[in-house]
This record gives C-alpha cells, structure tokens and sequence, in this order.
C-alpha cells in the first residue's frame, strides 16, 4: 500500500519539554485520518512538522514520498486550528493570494477562488472585506483558502470547532468528497463522535506519546463490548445495575461495561423495569470510551511510575 | 529573489498603498512642511499695520528726522523708482513732475546718502500717494516694505496738536488703551545729553519689531546731533563708529580663498532637514513592519503562510513589502520637494530660496533615497525580531524601548555633527552602522572624504547581512511562540541553533 505519509520515530523538544516522542505512523493515500488526543497531547507539533514549519529533533518524515516536505508544500493543505485572515483584503483576493502562495498562477487562482466561493454560497460577498465577515464566513473562506490549489494531502487541525451544525455538516461533506477523489485527509479532534463517524483511521497521542494507531475497526477489535443505551427517566439507577463495573451517563444515552462473562440480557431486563429504553446495543465499545480508558491508564503507569522511582 | 518573496512583498505593498489614509498622510507631511516653512513669512506679511504717535518733547524737535531716517531705506526705493523709466502710477507720474530737488544720480556716493532735502521731497510724496499704489508696489517687491507696516498717526491727525504736553500724554496712553494706536514714543526734552526720559508705551509686550526699528532710527539722529554739537568732523565719526564686519570665506578647490556665497551656507544646514527627514521615513517604515508582524502574529495568520512559504522567505517578503512603501513614501517627498523648489520662486515673489536651491540638489536626493534603504533595512531587521517574540503591540512598545533610545542618538547629536562635518564625533558614529545613514547624511554638507563613503557602506551592507541572518533565526521559533515572551538566555540560545 502506498502512503501518504509516514513517521519514523519523530521526537520533538523544546527546551526541557519533549512535546512530541518517538512517534512512527504510517498514512495510507486516500484515507480519512483521524489524530486523537488532549489538549496538549501533541497533535499540532506534529501536524507542524508534517508542514515543516517546525523540524524533527529525531526521526524521519516521508510526505508523498519524499523526505523534505518543504520542496511540496505546493501539494499540501493546511488549515491551522487558530484560524485569521487579513481584514482589509477582499474575500476574493486573499482565497486567490493563498493560492498564488502556492504557486498556482495569478489568473487561474482568482478565477478559482471566485469559483469557489460562489459554490460554497459566498458570491455576494467576493469583493467585500474579510473584516466584515461573520466568524462562520471567515472560516468558510479559510478552508476554500486551504483548498483552492486540489491538494493531494490535507491537514485540518480541529476542523470542527466553533463551527455551527450548518456549516459542521459543510466541512463533513468537504472532506468526504476530498477522500472521494482520493486525496488524504488528516484531522486532529478531541469531539470522539466525529472522529468515529468519519475516520477510516484514527492515532491517539497522550502526553507526547503514541497509544495506539490503526483502521478504526482494528483499534476496536479485542476491547470489551460495552451496553450503549438510549434511555428516559432517572438515570442514577443506572449506578445500581448489578454486575456493571462503569457507567458513563450522558443524561439521554449512556455506556455501560459489565463484568467479564455477565449476559448483558439479565441487565436489560433489570433496566426495562426502572427506566424507558428507546435503543439497546451490545457492542465494541465507542472511541469516547475508548479515549478515556487510555488517558486513564496511561496516567495511572505514570503515576505507578513516578511513586516506584520515588521510593527508589 | 524567491517567487514568494515577491508574492509576500507584493502583498504587504498593496494593502498599504491602496488605502486611501496612506496617500493622505504621504501628503499631508509635505504640505505641512511647506506650511510651517511658508508660515512665518506670511504672517509677517499679514500682520496687521501698526499705528503709532510720537510725543516730541525735544528742544531740537527731532522727530522728523526720526521718521526720515527710519524710512530711508523706504524712500530710497521710492526715488529708484521715480528715476527707472517703468510705468508708474499717474500719482507717482505727478509727484515726478512736481519735485522741487533733483533726485540723486546714479551710483553717486550721494545715492546712498542723499541729501536731506531730497529725502524730505520722497516722504511727501509717499505721504501723498494713495495706499492702493503703495501696496500695488509693495506686492510688486518694490521695496517700502515698511512704508504701510508701521504708520505715523501725527498728533494734528489725533487732533492733540494744541493741546498741553502732560494732557496730550494723558490722551495718548488712552488711545493706547483702546487700541486705536499700537504705541507711542516720547521723545526726551534734552536728546543730546541725556537719554533718560525716551518712552514707548505700548500694551503689547511681545511685539517689539516696531520698538525696535524706530529706536534704531532715533540712536542714528541722536548720535549725529551729538557729533555735530561736538563740532567734530562728520567723516571722522563716521570712520569711528564703523563696525568691523568679516567677510566670510573658504579655501576653493584651487587652493585659494573664495567668498562664501549665500547657497553654500545653506548648504551646510541643509543636511539638518534631510537627517530629520530620513530619521522619519526610516522610524515610519520599521514602525509599520513591527505594527504589522505582531498583527500577523497575534491573528494566527502566520501559521497558514507558513504552510505555504519558509518563515525566511515571509521575512523578507514583508521586509521588502513595506520597504517598497516607504520607498514610495520617500520618493512621493522627493517629487514634493523638487516641486517645491520649482514652484516656489515662481509662485512667491521676494523671498531668497538659496536653501532650495541646496534641496534640489541631486546628489542630496539620491543619497538621501540610498540611505533610507540602507537604514531602514537595518531597522527592520531588529524590529521583525523583536515583533516575532512579542504578542501584543503593548509588549513590543516596552522591548521597543532600548532601540527608541538607540534612534534618539543621530538627533541628539544631529547639530555637533553638522557643526563639525568631519569632527571626531561625526567620524565616530558614521561607522557605528546603526547610525551611518543618519550620520553620513549629516555630514554631506562636509563633505566626508570618498573613501568613508565606501568603508561606512560596506559596514553598513554588512551588518544588513548580519542583521537579517540572525533575525531570521528569531523570526523562524519566534514567530509561533505564544504567550510569555522568550527570555534574552532563550533568544540568544535560538541565534546559536543551526
């Protein structure tokens, strides 16, 4: 299989701070990449190092198979998570200037940005001020910026956020049709729901270091399943479920794990009793699980760690 | 230069250019130069006419003189004009006719002192002429400036010409007090022996143009009373209260003296303006690049450029940008100012322009526009770093705060340098880069020997080069920093990385 993209044990440092650790990935072309973590994790160092803005201390990085993706900038896209534009350039100018940046030629890049803003329902605005725009617009011009020049690798950091249901359900359908014509999609997210309706792969991050990394379906594959349940009424019954070992309630839905070998049947007959259930599943568990269960287990060996090297 | 350098540059140039309060405020510096330079002269010109009396209390009765001899300068026009064969008013034309003494022939020792009988024919024909031809002659640069500038009320015109001198006194100071007269002078019993009881009473204090000028007049009438009562020979005073003036002169190019002409002197101030012009266009433009990186930074911007171009080719892309501005902002001065120094002998008559003359001057203007590059590339270089580690304009105003006092120095020392062009002072800080264009501008009036020329700008090009190398470096981490600054260990940590 060919890669879009590959990472062999990337460590980056600043100062005393190791923000990105001993990472390797590998990208398949043509997928949806999901980058999973906290705040913090690592995600946007890395995302920066694959858009050579900043340099591995350690390690390699092979972008469409080639090691320095400072001579392909022109190929890639990027959509940083803090998003500005120029408030006195036109909506029109500054999509065209991102484009001419790279290096598409001056008339092919205004006649495409126009294009593209028609498409995306900004015709009205394409000679007007980017400073009088609604946040919404700005980011909408900001991703046809990104995308103006058909890049064959996109990275959004955090696409999603602060965009209303609208324009959310926009940039989904933006980046499934990017992988339609098979280009590579990377995202970074903490909202786990999106990752899982729309990531082929996914790769979490914690604390600089990589948990895990793979197609969605594999990274499920040997968890405990879990009880996922939409339900009305009181849920603090759901606390006194014998045999259940944790219960994240979300006040509508919940995610129940029971204890290895118990019939998940037995439970949904003990809920029937005390709650209305709208939908009951017995499956592999979400990656919101999925997401906690790794923080917290990897900040347990942390701290194991740090309590044995204190007794030392 | 790397295409998107170009594409930066283009960028930041446009979107300065195109607003409209950048050609308003390119604009606006010129013409409140010209203003402040024009100001004062035609202020003087629209002051208003000071009236005055004079209360003769002298034995001799000696203000006539007085008054002749304050408006000599006044009346000799006059008669120059009268004697020229150019059109003349149809009063003046009758006043010719009418004149009982001859005027003075041309260039005879007379024509400078003339007789006093002629003078007194002059003031009454200026006296009769009506003050429409005066200004008319006047705003022809005929001379007689003073002629509508300063005018005698005499007491028969007050209509206290009858009247005793203590009431007339009294009458006087009223008229003082509501305004009707600007001053009046009282003129002591005994001018010859003591000068004790001469007045000028006026309720302006400020204004001592008038005061002065009459009491000139009134010490020349005074001491040749004196002289003529000590029966000593006029001549001989003459050549005793002369003053010794030194003619002013420098050694040519041939080795010997040579008169200094008016233009050259200017020539030697003129660097004084283009020093300050240049310390303006230079702290503009490195201002506007700081403005503009800490902008850039602060709205996250710079991360999507980053992705696109290499954070040394955005540097020099907005360092050339906004030198392309500040280029057009000089530039627009230049084609101001040559303008000007077209202009303004045409447009305004009477007015000694050596200075523009100087201004004009090619080598000036091209050295001027050299400089401002040179300057501003050093400036900017400091400046984009300090932007890029900064989060906030407020931040970078207080880590702006040495290099404020660094730009203070070619200001300070702006008057010692033109003073002494090739003095120690000057020689110094002309191969301190930071303050070669400044200084070097300031001594062009010397001028500098050729080969400072080439030592201080290869100094200068070099540390342009040094400068931009190890902005680069901060600007690459500095520029994606958030929140607190990086401390001075840091930067200089980040100059030392590869």
């Amino acid at each position: 299989m060919q890669h879009a993209l590959i990472l062999d044990g990337v460590t980056k440092r600043f100062g005393d701070f190791t923000a990105v650790d001993q990472l390797s990935l590998q990208i398949p072309k043509g997928c949806i990449y999901g980058f999973l973590g906290q705040n913090g994790a690592g995600k946007t160092t890395t995302i920066r190092m694959v858009m050579s803005i900043f340099h591995p201390d350690e390690g390699s990085i092979t972008v469409l198979g080639k090691p320095d993706a400072a001579s392909l900038k022109d190929r890639l896209g990027y959509l940083p998570e803090e998003k500005g534009l120029y408030k006195k350039m036109r909506t029109a100018e500054i999509v065209a200037y991102f484009g001419k940046l790279k290096g598409m030629d001056s008339t092919t890049a205004n006649l495409k940005a126009r294009e593209l803003l028609t498409t995306y329902g900004l015709g009205e605005w394409l000679d007007k001020k980017c400073e009088s725009l609604s946040k919404g617009m700005g980011q909408k011009v900001q991703l046809l910026g990104t995308l103006i020049h058909d890049p064959e690798l996109v990275i959004l950091d955090e696409p999603f956020s602060g965009l209303d249901p609208v324009n959310r359900d926009l940039m989904r359908d933006t980046i499934l049709r990017m992988k339609h014509e098979g280009r590579t999609v990377i995202f970074s997210t903490h909202v786990m729901e999106q990752a899982e309706q729309l990531c082929d792969h996914v790769m979490m991050l914690h604390r600089s270091k990589l948990q895990f990394a793979g197609p969605l379906g594999e990274i499920k594959q040997g968890r405990e399943f879990s009880i996922q349940l939409d339900y009305d009424g009181d849920g603090r019954v759901l606390q006194q479920l014998p045999g259940a070992i944790r219960v994240n309630d979300h006040g509508k839905q919940a995610e129940i794990f029971l204890q290895h070998g118990d019939d998940p049947q037995l439970a949904l007959r003990w809920l029937i009793e005390r709650i209305t259930i709208r939908r009951f599943e017995y499956r592999a568990p979400t990656l919101h699980e999925i997401f906690v269960r790794t923080v917290e287990s990897a900040n347990q060996k942390l701290a194991n760690k740090a309590s044995t090297e204190g007794a030392r | 230069m790397a295409n998107k350098t170009i594409l930066v540059a283009q960028r930041e140039y446009l979107e300065n250019v195109r607003t409209k309060t950048f050609w308003i405020g390119i604009i606006a510096f010129p013409v409140i130069i010209a203003i402040s330079i024009s100001a004062g002269w035609i202020l003087n010109k629209l002051k208003q006419q000071q009236s005055y009396a004079v209360l003769d209390l002298s034995a001799q009765k000696i203000a006539d003189r007085i008054e002749r001899a304050a408006r000599t300068p006044d009346l000799l026009a006059l008669g120059k004009l009268l004697k020229s064969n150019e059109q003349l008013p149809a009063a003046l034309q009758r006043a010719k006719a009418g004149m009982k003494n001859a005027l003075p022939i041309n260039g005879s020792n007379e024509e400078a002192n003339p007789p006093e009988e002629v003078l007194i024919d002059l003031m009454q024909v200026m006296r009769e002429l009506p003050a429409s031809d005066l200004d008319t002659l006047i705003a022809s640069n005929k001379g007689m400036s003073t002629a509508r500038k300063y005018e005698h009320q005499s007491l028969q015109q007050l209509g206290l010409d009858t009247l005793e001198p203590a009431v007339q006194k009294k009458r006087l100071n009223e008229l003082v007090e509501k305004g009707t007269l600007f001053a009046f002078f009282e003129i002591g019993v005994a001018p010859l022996t003591s000068l004790g009881d001469f007045n000028y009473v006026s309720n302006n204090l400020t204004d001592g143009a008038l005061r002065d000028w009459y009491g000139e007049a009134a010490t020349r009438v005074v001491q040749s009373l004196r002289i003529k009562d000590a029966k000593l020979d006029p001549k001989v005073a003459q050549a005793i209260a002369e003053q010794v003036r030194f003619r002013e002169q420098k050694v040519g190019k041939d080795g010997d003296a040579q008169d200094v002409k008016s233009g050259e002197k200017a020539n030697k101030y003129a660097p004084f303006g283009f020093v300050y012009l240049l310390w303006v266009a230079i702290f503009t433009a490195a201002q506007m690049l700081l403005t503009n990186t800490v902008e850039e930074k602060s709205n996250r911007i710079i991360e999507v450029l980053l992705s696109s171009v290499s954070p040394l080719e955005l540097m020099s892309g907005k360092i050339w940008g906004i030198a392309a501005t500040g280029l057009t902002i000089v530039g627009s001065w230049v084609v101001c100012t040559l303008l000007g120094v077209w202009l303004a002998p045409r447009l305004i008559t009477g007015m000694d322009f050596p200075l523009m003359e100087v201004i004009g001057d090619p080598l000036y203007l091209i050295s001027f526009v050299a400089y401002f590059l040179g300057g501003y590339l050093l400036f900017a270089a400091i400046l984009v770093g300090l932007g890029s580690v900064t989060n906030s304009l407020k931040e970078a105003q207080n880590l702006l705060q040495p290099v404020f006092v660094l730009m203070m120095v070619p200001l300070v020392s702006m008057f010692f340098v033109v003073q002494e062009p090739n003095g120690t002072v000057a020689k110094v800080l002309s191969y301190i880069p930071l303050f070669t264009p400044f200084t070097m501008m300031n001594r062009a009036g010397g001028p500098p020997a050729a080969y400072e020329y080439v030592i201080t700008g290869l100094l200068l090009l070099v540390s342009v080069i040094v400068a931009f190398r190890l902005a680069g470096k901060v600007f690459r981490i500095g520029v994606l920093m958030t929140g607190n600054p990086p401390k001075l260990r840091e930067i200089l940590g980040w100059l030392r990385a590869k």
